[in-house]
């Protein structure tokens, strides 16, 4: 008899802080991009405040460099921000559902170009919420109000599509994350299907996994999906509240809700407002909460990953959510047990 | 007014509508009045929403709405519920409740508790009074609110044990002074979890480090006063769930909770301060209330029902005698208009003019909520609301005004006069009753339109009044929609 040995996920660190006018810190973060030297691009979407909207970049030893953009139509500018990629040639990409366009920017965040245009012939996207780069340099948009996704060149051009709307398999309901995998197979978090949908390099199906519901290894309304490359499948359980990880055959290893700590940025402001600092002190962060629900006990429990809305792994395997209501990320590695 | 065994009369029905919901489009006044009266309020009073957008669709779109941190964000998020339902009646219900038990998200900062006491109130809002005052007395908002975080044993703070009393259930008049202070000892310890860091994030008003954490209530034994109390005459070692049975069943609940509403679903009461010194204007129909809500076992819904039935309330003297609220206004127009299909930044500009108007869901003015009535209105108020209406059932951009109107052209025939179009629109608009007076400008207005659209000269004062209005143009028509919007009639529910 064999037995199989589970991979586990340990918490290691949180980045953060909520800084909703801007500056070192996050306001709703809903996307990340990590660059091969290990800087993370969280693009914040700060919505109705919007003070907070732009890209800052930092790294998993709290590191602060610098943040770009800001809210606007001009360019450079986003007022809806939803996804960000780097590409091949050390570009930073990001998606815009409003404006339905992709800003290209230099690694410094400098503006060079931007593109794109409403509607639903090949070419045009509506309400673009994911982006990837292939191995061969093509860029996959996820075109989420069409229901496919697009490959194009850098610059915009299309090359091809796949996907419709509905419930079979190929077919999307409002998707949204995606990923590739060493294969440069794609995957992609159909959300309003609850289930993840495995496609190959040219879009063709493979195969898909999820059911909705609460329990282990089903979905609740994924937002977004990472592949590492011993080909392990994280999940971002949106409507969960939480992260899954599974094998490269979809079977369940382990579910996290969170476990975030106070981080350095944090502290220095504890630091700074000493009442808040001592009414800490008697503050127990992980109650028993009186709801299944979990949006609202995660909006009880500031540990808990709240609306943990896009997931990356790093150079170093390490598992990054932007745990998007709370402002921060929280950082996991796996093991095996 | 005629009611039979198998229909109602549609002026009933609208009126049903106004009060009960948010108003009612052609179809759903054609269904109602399809029904025997009886059956008609119990179909509103029991219907479930099947078709308001899904939470996770607003969440994903708006993310403000998942955090619920500013107050356009949770009040726009209600607004979505009232504007997209199916079952109009519970939202009707959840906004008297805010009225009564009125809780500011200006004092408590985050609007996430204000959401969960919004949900608290939509799952007990129609059920037992006596289990919706148990759980308004556990809801973290209402709790700091009125500030029973500080209400400690051996040092009471009276400001829930007063309102519960004076504002909730039984009105001033009905209580001494030290059945306030015995009602407060009776809930110490009733608090939220982290007490200490949640009064102070709620004071600094910061959402720092790490976003706002939302309130849990928590019972702590070792600050509650467990010794005897008098309190009504009776004596025990009550708690908070003791006084609250000995509140509600006391006939002056009764009275009180009928008393409000009355004042909501029927007709202007005196201001709540004033009813120690003024007798109920309906005594009648308080008692059908009250004879309901003992017989039912203090059922809310029970009392509605008996209401909605009773001659006070199907009177014509109640029809059209209320002033909408700014969000009847708001939210029974854009209905009208078709309603969201979808998520949209419509939602905050509504939820916006509600408070140009006068009403700041999630902001009432003070603890005893919006006065209404006449003080709806006021020079300022009255520009907003027919701005507002008229800008919404006017805007042709929105499809749900183009199909409005195609309705409005189907009723009112192929070869209609400037009066039947006229007439066809105020049936759209909710069966709108007006005056004479108002009906003839409206003919005329529709007259010179209608010679506008046809002829493109300027109207002559003296034009037929059996003009053919049948190739009346939609921007016409609209503009007569726009101008009904803007009468007096509009304005009252």
């Amino acid at each position: 008899m064999t037995t199989q040995t589970k991979a586990k996920l340990n918490y290691v660190d949180t980045v953060g802080f909520g800084a909703d006018v801007g500056g070192r810190g996050f306001h709703i973060p809903v996307d990340l991009s990590i660059r091969p030297d290990g800087r993370i691009y969280a693009v914040n979407r700060s919505p109705r405040h919007r003070l907070g909207i732009r890209v800052g970049i930092c790294d998993v030893n709290h590191g602060w460099y610098h943040e770009f953009g800001s809210d606007g139509t001009g360019d450079g500018q986003f007022t809806g921000p939803t996804a960000i990629t780097h590409g091949p040639d050390d570009r930073v990409y990001i998606a815009d559902e409003e404006l339905n366009r992709i800003t290209v920017y230099d690694p410094e965040g400098e503006f060079i170009s931007k593109w794109g245009e409403q509607g639903s012939d090949p070419g045009q996207i509506n309400g673009p919420s994911g982006l990837k780069f292939t191995a061969n340099g093509e860029l996959l948009v996820v075109d989420h109000l069409n229901n496919r996704i697009q490959r194009m060149t850098p610059d915009g051009e299309y090359i091809s599509h796949f996907g419709t709307t509905g419930k079979a398999r190929g077919k999307f309901n409002l998707p949204w994350g995606i990923d590739t995998d060493a294969q440069d197979n794609i995957y992609i978090a159909d959300w309003r299907n609850d289930r993840i949908q495995r496609f190959s390099s040219d879009g063709k199906f493979i195969d898909m996994f999820g059911s909705p519901g609460r329990e282990e290894g089903q979905l609740e309304r994924p937002s977004d999906v990472a592949v590492d490359q011993e080909g392990f499948i994280y999940v971002a359980d949106w409507g969960n509240q939480r992260v899954q990880m599974f094998d490269s055959d979809w079977n369940f290893q382990q579910s996290v809700r969170g476990e975030a700590t106070v981080s350095p940025w944090a502290q220095d402001y504890l630091n700074s407002n000493q009442d808040e600092a001592e009414a800490r002190t008697r503050f127990n962060s992980i109650i028993e909460v009186d709801t299944d629900d979990p949006h609202e006990a995660s909006s009880r429990v500031e540990g808990y990953l709240w609306d943990p809305t896009a997931i990356e792994i790093d150079p170093e395997g390490r598992l990054i959510i932007t745990d998007s209501l709370r402002h921060r990320l929280q950082i996991y590695q796996r093991a095996n047990e | 007014m005629t009611t039979t065994e198998s229909s109602t009369d549609q002026s009933l029905v609208a009126h049903l509508l106004r009060r009960a919901a948010f108003g009612g489009t052609t179809q759903e006044l054609d269904h109602f009045a399809n029904l025997k009266y009886e059956k008609a309020v119990d179909e509103l009073l029991n219907a479930q929403d099947t078709k308001s957008i899904p939470q996770d669709v607003i969440r994903r779109y708006h993310i403000d709405q998942s955090d619920l941190r500013t107050r356009p964000s949770s009040s726009g998020n209600w607004l979505y519920q009232m504007v997209t339902t199916n079952a109009p009646f519970p939202e009707k219900v959840n906004l008297f409740w805010h009225r009564v038990f009125a809780t500011a998200q200006t004092k408590l900062i985050q609007g996430k508790a204000m959401s969960t006491q919004l949900d608290m109130l939509r799952e007990f809002g129609l059920g037992k009074f006596d289990e919706l005052l148990l759980q308004l007395s556990k809801n973290p908002a209402m709790l700091m609110f009125l500030d029973n975080q500080d209400n400690h044993k051996g040092s009471i703070n009276e400001n829930y044990g007063r309102e519960i009393l004076e504002l909730f259930s039984m009105g001033v008049g009905n209580y001494t002074e030290e059945d306030i202070k015995e009602c407060s000892r009776a809930f110490t310890g009733w608090t939220v979890e982290n007490t200490d860091y949640m009064t102070l994030k709620m004071r600094n008003n910061t959402m720092r480090p790490y976003g706002y954490v939302n309130w849990q209530f928590k019972f702590d034994p070792e600050d509650h006063d467990d010794g005897e109390k008098t309190f009504l005459g009776e004596t025990g070692n009550f708690n908070g769930e003791d006084i609250i049975a000995l509140i509600c069943k006391n006939p002056a609940t009764a009275g009180f909770v009928a008393r409000h509403l009355y004042h909501y679903f029927v007709a202007d009461e005196f201001p709540v301060p004033q009813w120690p010194h003024f007798e109920p204007k309906d005594p009648a129909a308080i008692k059908v209330m009250t004879d309901a809500y003992f017989e039912s076992g203090y059922s809310i819904k029970a009392m509605l029902r008996a209401l909605f039935l009773s001659d006070s309330f199907k009177s014509q003297a109640s029809w059209n005698a209320r002033v909408k609220s700014p969000i009847e206004l708001i939210v029974g127009t854009v209905r009208l208009a078709g309603g969201y299909d979808g998520p949209s930044q419509d939602v905050y500009e509504h939820i916006t003019a509600s408070g140009y108007m006068g009403q700041d869901i999630f902001a009432p003015p003070s603890v005893e909520g919006w006065m209404g009535g006449a003080d709806w209105i006021s020079t300022g108020s009255m520009v907003q609301r027919v701005n507002f209406a008229g800008s919404v059932i006017g805007n042709l951009d929105n499809t749900g005004v183009v199909a409005l109107i195609s309705k409005i052209k189907s009723d009112a025939g192929s070869s209609s006069s400037s009066e039947s179009l006229v007439r066809s629109c105020l049936k759209n608009l909710g069966n709108l009753e007006v005056s004479d007076e108002t009906l003839v400008g409206l003919v005329q207005f529709t007259i010179n339109a209608t010679l506008r659209s046809s002829t493109e000269k300027i109207p002559s004062a003296n034009a037929r009044p059996d003009q053919n209005a049948s190739n009346t143009s939609d921007q016409a028509i609209a503009s007569l929609l726009q101008l009904i919007v803007s009468t007096r009639e509009y304005q009252f529910v």
